[in-house]
This record gives C-alpha cells, structure tokens and sequence, in this order.
C-alpha cells in the first residue's frame, strides 16, 4: 500500500502540520482521497488536451492508452485509501468518506467527491480486480491510524532493515544515515559486554521485580547521572524509573503529565521521534517552536531559541484554544546539534515556571559533545531548579553507548507523584532482569568509560565528523557546525526548484534511489525545505561509501536542474507551454 | 504477579461513557450517549458486570492530568500488600520470619535448572547487531525460533509462520497493543471471571479498554460438569447485558489454562466459545502462557493452535510469553502468533514501546532452539516439581478440610474459604486476607480477580516446600472467629487496627502460627 504515501500532499506524511495530524483518521482519507483526485485529474486533463493540439492518429491512441492506466491508477490508488477505512459501528452509517470507486471512470473529471458509504467500500472490495489489497474491518481507527502513521514514517527504515549494506555481502544494499543509531563502537561495546562479569545470571534476575527498575539499576543510574551531569547533590534513587526506551518514557509522561487533546511546546526542526511518542498511544499534540536559518537580531546564531519565540508560540496557541502542559527540550539538540548555554537554559525554564508548563529535558546525547571546547551543562548541575518538581529529564544508553538495541531509558524527576504514575507503566515498558544486570555493569565500570569508552568515542566521532564536513564543503553543502551529537544538519535547498517540501522529498527519493537514507527536514517538523540530516556516527568505510552515494546524487541533481532550467528557457522563446511528460517523478514512481 | 485489589465491589450501571479521561470521537460517543439511557436489564446483572477502573479515584494532582491520577491510583493501591512483601521478604537465612509469597503467580522451582541453562556457552554471545535497533517485530532468528517453537508444542496441524509472530516484552504489553489496536477508547472485552486482574491494568492504561466481566459460578447447575464453568449461554447473556447498557463488546479474552481457576477447556469447548464469538464478530485472544505448566496429563490440555479448522482464523490470536512456562517472568518475553496480517502489523506499529533487548532475543532464541534439554530435562523435571509442590499443598488443605478447585495445571490452586468469612461480603475477604499478611503468608484474594463470591483466595504452590507449610492456618483461619471475649469484645471490620493499635502484645502472640521453616525436604531437595 504504498500508493497513496507516494503523493506528496497526502496529509499524513505531513508532520508538521499540526491542525491535520491529529484529525481523524476519517478527516484524514477525506483529503487523502481529494487530493489524489485532484492530482490525478489534472493529469488526465493534460493527456485529453494534448492529441486535440497535435491531431495525430497514433498520439491519441497511446494517449488514450494513458488516459486508461491512469484511471486504473486512480481507482487502484483510492481503492487502497478505502481499505483503509474502518469498519463503523453496525447501522451507523453517518461516517461517510468521499471516494471514487473504479467503475466511475465518468466522474473523475467530474471533480465532484462521490459520496460512498461503508458498504459501497464492502462492494469495492468483493467486486474489485485488485484481491490481492490488503484489507481490513478487524482494527480499531486508532489501530489503523496507528498503522499508518508507522507505516508512512517508518517505510526507509523496514526497506533498510531489508536490505542492508554489507562490505562482503550486500554491497548494494542501503546505506542508512538518516536512522540517528551509533554505530562508531559496537566492537568496544560488544567485546565489553562479553566480559565474564557480565554474564551472571540470578534468580531475582529472573522473576518480577520493582517496576519502576531494578534497585540496583536505580541506584547505579542515579549515581552515574550524579557523577556525569556534575549534580551539585547525589541524585535519589528513588527518583529514578527506568523504562525500555527513552520513546518509551517520552510515551508514559505524555500519558501521566497530559489528557488527550493537549499539548506540549517543542522547539523545532526537532526529533521526529516525539511526534509518535506522544501521539501513537497518548493522543497529546506537539506545538512547534519554529526556528528559523536566517540569523536576524534577536537570533545570535541560526535556528536559536528565544524566549520571545516561545512565549509567542505558547500565546497563539492559547489563542487557539489549545491546552498547552509542557515544554520539551532536547539538550544537545537533535538535529541541530545545539548546546544549550546555562544562561539560555536558565530562561527557558523560567518562562516554563511563569506559564505553569512542565519542561521535559531530553539529554539523550549529553556524553556525545566531541568537540572540546564545547561544555555540555546538565539541567541536573544547576544549583537551583526554578520549578524542580515541574522539571523531568530523560537519559537513556542508545546514543552515548552505541546500544539503541538494548532498550533502556531512564527518567529523573524529583516530583513523586510523577514517578510513582510513571511506575505504573513499568508493567508495559520493562526491561529483561538480565540486560539490567548489565546495564548496571556497564554504568559502574566507570574506569572503563573514562579511560578507554569516552575517549574513543569522542576520537572517532571527531574524525567521522571531520571526514564528512571535508567532503561537504567540497561540495559546497552548507551545514551547522556544531560539535555535539552524531549528525550534521545539512541545507540541500540550492538543489530544490522550486525550494518546496515537495522537491525535499523527492530528492530525498533520490538519495533512496542510490540506496543512501537520510532525514528530509520534514520529519523534525523544520519550517523551512531543503534541510536534511546527516548521521556521521558510521564506521569510515561505510562512511566514504555514502559519501560516495551522496555526491552522486547531488551531481545528478543539479544536472537535472540546468537540464529544467534550459528547457524552461527554450518554452519561453517557443512561447507554447509543452508539458514534459518525464518531469513528474509522483506518477513514475507510483 | 500481584493483583490489583478493588477497594468494593460494584455492578456497574451507570453510563459507561462517564470517564472523561479519553476523548471519544464524537461520532463514537454519540451512540454510546444514546445508548446509555437504556436501562439495563436487572435480570442480567447478575451474569456480568462492566468494569470502570476510574470510578474508584476521589482525589487528582496539581501535576498529573487527569488520566495520570487514575493511573497514580493503580499503582498505589497494587502496591500495598506487594509492598508490604517487599519490605519483609522471607528469606531462610536472612528473614525467616519474613512474609512468604504466596500470592504471586512465578515458578520458583526450577531456577537451578534454568540458571544452568541461560550460563551455557551458547548464551553469551554479543554481536553487534544484536545491540543495534531491531526490527521492532522482533528479530527475524527470534521470530523464526518461537514459529518453529509454537508448531510442535502447540501441535499445529501445519507449521506456523515466522510472519505471523511479533515478539514483545511480555504478554501486559500484548495486551496493552491489542486492546488500543482493537478498540476505541471505551468499548470492551468480554473476560470470564474470575480472571487474572492485572488484564483489567493491560488494557486500561494505554487503551483506555475496559472489560465485561462473564461470572461464573462456583455451584454447578444444569448441564455443567464442574465449578466456574464457562458456558456459551453465560458468554451470551454477559454480551447481551453488555449490549443493554451500550458497551461496545470488540473480542473476547480467554485464557488457558484458566488463571486463577487452572481450568482447561476441553477442545469441544473451546470450538463452541470461538463459533459463539464468530457469530458476534468478535476478536479471540486466547491467553495460553501457562500451555506448559499442565503437570498431570490426563487434563488433556489442547492449544487452540491444534485445532484442524479455527472457526475464525482472522479474528484468533494467541498469546504465550517465557514468564510462566519457563520460570522467567523477570526476563520480560512475551509473543502474539496471529493470522490477521493487519493486527500484526498494527501491533507491531507500536513495538517501539515494548521492544525487549537484543541479547535477551538472542538468549530465548537459543533456549526455545534446545528441544533436547527442554523435552528431556526441563518439562520432565518441571511437572515432577510442580505435581509434588501441587499433591503437598493439596494433601494440607484436605487435611484442614478446605475446598479447592484445581485441575492440573498452573501454579495455583483456588481455594474456598468463604465458610471462614462472618459475612459473605469482600470486605471480610481483605480482613482475612490482611490476617493472612500480618502473619506473613501473603495470598491473592477473589475480588482482585473480579469473583463474584466472596471469600475465594488464589494459593501459588510452585515454591519451595518449606515454604507451602500449612498446618498452622486451622489455628489462622478459626481464632479470629471465636475470640477470648476479653480480647475482642466487638469483633468487626474495624477491630484488627483497634486490635493492633491497644494489644500489639497480645496479636503477637497469637499471630505467629509458623514454625521455623522445616528442613528443605520433598521434591526440591533432590
């Protein structure tokens, strides 16, 4: 079913647009199937014009030919839309999406939505050609919702889980820099994992245990926070709740701190990842902050967050009824890179204190600054918390330890209240006794990690850093060039004409089309098309491999951009518009 | 597990749209509005009852939303008695006049078993892959091993499919997917009770499901051969009051071996309870963790994956997890094998929460691959330890003159103490069942499983042997009831804190009933 996310306006691909997302799933379809109409249409008016221009006997013949696979494309494209419509409640037939079904071949240039009912989707489905469609009555909406939104974001990464690159086997597989994973130390993480120490198996390892994690776990990551964060008191292990996953924790606050329908503030391009999170189980909206490249004055640097913008964000906002509970920050942000300053993060949280808004600290990457002359500050180091009991922060090991595979993440609130609901989800978000166990060994071996880990971490991320910066700027790719995190926020608009989300993402398919994955700018809710992301964190050949990858088709694209512009040129001086039938890459694909 | 206790019993009435912690699609909840005002039909309520896990909270925090302080609630009142255990564990050398457990659903029998197993050289291996993001289904070795696993334990007639499997950390968070992936916010399972009441938790939480509770009874009527037996006419009126009330029914959840009861549907059985749901359009999740733990053969047990012909193949899932069959509920690993590729996929959708690590994947893989060791050494040696845990507990309460209700499989027996209770109510239950604790055996009472009698308890017995001693509990079980008159002049609900607060002296003296724990003896000192 790959069909209708292959449109570009189809409204689920679009993360950032808040109003849309959080319709349902109904509303949704709604203008997924309008706008493939749309599209389809001017298509198919295109090809019906051209043969009475040219009159030519053999021209209208194949355009005729089109005309019938496009209506196949269309009918094929709906009836995947209408598979994924729901089953209502028995006799209740008032939820009623438009659709086309494949037999109203004298509609579609009607461009009047027909009105079908669930059972003209029933009908479609005994009728139709096309059996082999996966259809299903058997979810829930959410579960279809669900479904799809996984589906839609999730597409790259199960292609690449598919079919991976492999130096000896799969040369030709996909090389995956748009998936935010460490891969510089697995050799050190897996050889330290093997250790003897390691392997102990208890039998309070294998029963039920504290939900909230462990107790030696909870001990040791309140001690290894402490130590780390540089906290100015030992952190309480009875603060801390462990769950498998920091999407997993990010999930269950949404949940305790949030009704559904409400909203958290996040400043943005941020981690696409937050979206699901809150959205897939708890129904609680992200309000982006939009940042913005153009360095104006109250911006020191580009995309900097301001206190102005927040508090702009959270007022409109209100303006519009919403209900906004908190505000998520990602320090060091992800994609940016950004280290937040004390003094900036002091006046974040203070607004959040003067609006009564929980503030969320993601410091997923807080060991992954790997330049030196930049000082990572922990929210957790600061003296006093303007609203500690209001103040959560979320660590995990995925990023800082190479084990995304482990799933492990850990909350540190000092409000009790919040802990002991975060508890509850200790039930559905456990972690094995066993990887516990290790955890723990891992967490304390704290010679290990300062002596042998964090430094060669930090070497190879500055050298996996320095080779990719060196061939971006040799290909005049400008990027933000901050020393933190495992990726480069990289600006591709000079190879986007016109500069839209549109062209972002096909340029993104691009890059699929040459089996390399990255982030369009979209996915992290970024205002502005053409940014992507870039993750570094790969062993060097791989990296020189995608590097390779990346050129090619940035040199293919331009390519095909002066090609564009010549030909636009030459329609000038002709004067008569000639649609060129190569130049739409949605249908090719389709 | 420890169980959710209920602070009172209620049958609800009241419209079950009233919890205002999920919103309902508007269309969704105009239908059910519509409903509500019909009343339901008294004649019915007895036969069922639908759950509303937020009519208990009274109080909400400055911090949490509204659905967290329900959710802080859960936690709160689960925790007490397990809390309780925590803080005096029994221990044979460290505490041994701690609280021994009794009320938690684990097989402690086989640890030295297991533990040898799991430090094999074949478990330690560490590929980077393996720390790496997974396909969130579950790694394909993994998926591959619990199909191939699921075939010949569960005799399918034909080899089940890696596709067809997601693996998750445990069967709470199977639940959890199921219930959000199935249902809107609001409508409901059907679950005959009494059942294991930490679902009710499962498919709250994130789903915001609640559950139609089919009673079943302990006096055998009519056609019935045996106590708590689940009939097709008692699925039907619980759906039919159901209906009446305006619950939208979307499955039903079955679990076997029956838990608390271990009970074992019968393969006809289970036929007539798939084509009941079939003809009601309604999803089957059949609960099958503990497929394993049938210690005496003649029971007969069949998975429903045996079946030559699912009424409703689309509509069936079944679930099985490590925690019980394997002694493991620690290591968090959990499995659902469906047809229906859309649950499949929808489930595994949200898998990014309830991923498990991928060394431990890499661990279960290795251990359900070992059909050697698990025919040869581990399920022969298991049943011989949980039949001889079963017969010494058994032999005690026969001895003691309490009914029970047990078949053969699971780690529990249901035991019958309502002719200890002064009154038939559940608040006498806590009572007993807070004597119970504060001699240190804690025990599961029947309201945590939605019992509709009062005065049931659920005995785990898969724990060492010195620990199940129950000679002391006639002494337990009848002092209370025929005091000393200068002790306990009012004996009622409120005297056990009077008690405890004016004769602290006198409570310990008459509350210490176990002796030292006997010399580890009987099959688990083999």
């Amino acid at each position: 079913t790959s069909g209708p996310s292959d449109t570009p306006h189809t409204p689920c691909v679009q993360m950032r647009d808040q109003a849309l997302r959080y319709r349902s799933i109904h509303t949704q379809l709604m203008e997924m199937v309008l706008t493939l109409q749309q599209t389809v249409e001017d298509h198919i008016m295109q090809l019906t014009t051209r043969p009475q221009q040219r009159d030519l006997a053999l021209e209208e013949q194949w355009h005729g030919q089109a005309i019938r696979e496009q209506e196949a494309l269309l009918g094929r494209l709906l009836f995947q839309i209408v598979s994924f419509l729901p089953a209502g409640a028995p006799g209740d037939q008032s939820v009623q999406p438009p659709c086309t079904s494949t037999d109203s071949r004298g509609d579609v240039g009607g461009g009047q939505p027909v009105q079908a009912n669930r059972q003209t989707g029933q009908m479609l489905y005994q009728e139709s050609d096309f059996e082999n469609t996966v259809i299903s009555y058997d979810l829930s909406n959410r579960g279809i919702d669900i479904s799809a939104l996984y589906h839609l974001s999730f597409r790259d990464y199960d292609t690449y889980q598919g079919n991976k690159y492999h130096k000896d086997k799969n040369t030709l597989g996909y090389i995956n820099l748009g998936t935010s994973e460490n891969k510089l130390c697995t050799d050190l993480l897996a050889e330290r994992l093997s250790q003897s120490d390691m392997t102990y198996v208890d039998e309070d390892l294998l029963q039920y245990t504290d939900w909230r994690g462990q107790p030696f776990l909870r001990k040791e990551v309140a001690r290894f926070l402490t130590f780390y964060c540089k906290t100015p008191k030992p952190l309480d292990p009875e603060n801390v709740v462990i769950l498998n996953g920091c999407s997993a924790v990010f999930s269950a606050l949404a949940m305790v701190l949030c009704d559904p329908g409400e909203a958290f503030l996040v400043p943005t391009p941020a981690y696409g990842g937050f979206a699901f999170s809150t959205h897939l189980y708890a129904k609680v909206k992200l309000v982006p902050v939009h940042l913005e490249s153009q360095v104006t004055e109250a911006n020191g640097y580009p995309f900097q967050l301001t206190v102005d913008k927040l508090e702009h964000t959270l007022l409109r906002a209100k303006i519009e009824g919403k209900k906004v509970r908190g505000l998520v920050l990602i320090n060091p942000q992800n994609p940016l890179g950004d280290v937040y300053s004390q003094d900036s993060m002091m006046e974040y949280l203070e607004f959040a204190k003067k609006y009564n808004l929980h503030v969320i600290v993601d410091e997923m990457y807080m060991l992954s600054v790997f330049d030196e002359a930049i000082t990572f500050h922990s929210v957790l180091s600061m003296k006093s918390l303007p609203d500690p009991n209001k103040t959560h922060v979320i660590w995990g090991a995925s990023k800082d330890f190479c084990i995304s595979g482990f799933r492990f993440g850990a909350l540190y609130t000092h409000n009790r209240e919040v802990a002991s609901a975060m508890s509850c989800f200790g039930y559905l978000h456990s972690i094995s006794g066993i990887a516990q166990y290790k955890l723990r060994q891992l967490l304390q071996d704290r010679e290990w990690i300062d002596n042998i880990y964090l430094p060669s971490y930090h070497f190879r991320l500055q050298e996996a850093h320095r080779y990719v910066t060196r061939k971006l700027k040799a290909s005049k790719v400008p990027f933000l060039n901050r020393g933190s995190g495992l990726y480069v926020w990289i600006n591709l608009k000079q190879y986007l004409d016109p500069c839209t989300f549109e062209e972002e993402l096909l340029l993104h398919r691009r890059f699929l089309d040459h089996k390399l994955i990255l982030s369009p700018g979209k996915t992290f809710m970024c205002k502005e098309p053409g940014w992507f992301r870039l993750v570094f964190a790969a062993r060097p050949h791989l990296l020189r491999n995608a590097m390779r990858r990346f050129q090619q088709v940035l040199v293919e694209q331009a390519q095909e951009r002066t090609v564009k512009q010549l030909e636009d040129a030459m329609k000038e001086e002709v004067s008569t518009p000639q649609p060129e039938a190569p130049a739409s890459p949605a249908l090719r694909k389709s | 597990m420890f169980t959710l206790p209920q602070k009172e019993f209620r049958m609800t009435t009241a419209c079950p749209g009233s919890d205002s912690i999920q919103d309902l699609p508007s269309n969704k909840g105009d239908g059910l509005e519509r409903e509500c005002s019909r009343k339901p039909d008294q004649k019915l309520l007895k036969f069922y009852g639908v759950g509303d896990p937020a009519a208990e909270l009274s109080s909400s925090s400055p911090y949490l939303s509204s659905r967290g302080s329900v959710i802080k609630w859960f936690w709160d009142s689960a925790e007490e008695g397990y809390r309780t255990y925590h803080m005096d564990e029994y221990d044979e050398d460290k505490n041994p006049s701690g609280i021994i457990n009794l009320g938690t659903s684990e097989n402690k029998l086989c640890f030295d078993l297991l533990s040898r197993r799991l430090s094999q050289s074949d478990m330690l291996q560490v590929e980077p892959a393996l720390l790496q993001y997974p396909d969130w289904r579950g790694h394909l070795f993994l998926r591959e091993e619990v199909a191939r696993f699921l075939s010949f334990y569960c005799r399918s007639p034909a080899p089940l499919k890696p596709e067809n499997v997601v693996v998750l950390n445990g069967c709470a968070s199977l639940f959890s997917a199921l219930a959000t992936v199935l249902c809107e916010a609001g409508e409901a399972f059907l679950i005959p009770a009494p059942y294991y009441g930490a679902i009710t938790q499962h498919v709250y939480l994130y789903g915001n499901v609640r559950l139609v509770c089919v009673y079943l009874d302990s006096e055998v009527t009519g056609l019935e051969t045996r106590p708590f037996q689940l009939t097709v006419e008692k699925l039907e009126m619980a759906l039919q009051g159901a209906n009446s009330e305006g619950v939208k029914v979307k499955g039903l959840i079955l679990i076997n071996p029956q838990n608390p009861l271990g009970d074992i549907y019968s393969p006809g059985e289970l036929q007539e309870y798939l084509e009941f749901a079939k003809r009601h359009e309604l999803h089957v999740m059949v609960d099958e963790v503990y497929m394993l733990s049938v210690f005496e053969e003649s029971a007969g047990y069949r998975s429903v994956l045996s079946l030559e012909r699912l009424p409703d193949p689309q509509r069936t899932h079944v679930m099985w997890a490590t925690s019980k069959d394997f002694g493991m509920s620690g290591l968090r690993f959990g499995t659902l094998y469906t047809e229906n590729r859309a649950v499949a996929t929808a489930v595994a959708s949200l898998c990014r929460y309830h991923g498990l690590s991928g060394l431990v994947q890499y661990q279960m893989a290795q251990l359900l691959r070992d059909h050697d060791w698990i025919n040869q050494v581990y399920l022969p040696e298991n049943h011989a330890r949980l039949k001889a845990a079963h017969t010494y507990v058994s032999e005690d309460l026969r001895a003691l003159g309490i009914p029970f209700v047990s078949r053969g499989a699971g780690f529990f027996i249901w035991v019958d103490l309502r002719k200890y209770l002064p009154e038939a109510t559940f608040e006498e239950e806590v009572l007993l069942w807070r004597r119970f604790l504060e001699n240190k055996v804690l025990l599961s009472f029947g309201k945590a499983f939605e019992c509709k009698e009062p005065g049931w308890f659920r005995l785990v017995f898969s724990d060492k042997t010195h620990r199940l001693h129950l000679g002391e509990w006639s002494r337990l079980l009848t002092a209370p009831f025929s005091p000393p008159s200068c002790f306990w002049p009012h004996w009622g609900p409120s005297s056990l804190s009077w008690l405890v607060r004016t004769h602290p002296a006198s409570v310990l003296t008459l509350t210490c009933p176990f002796p030292p724990p006997r010399d580890a003896e009987g099959p688990t000192g083999a």
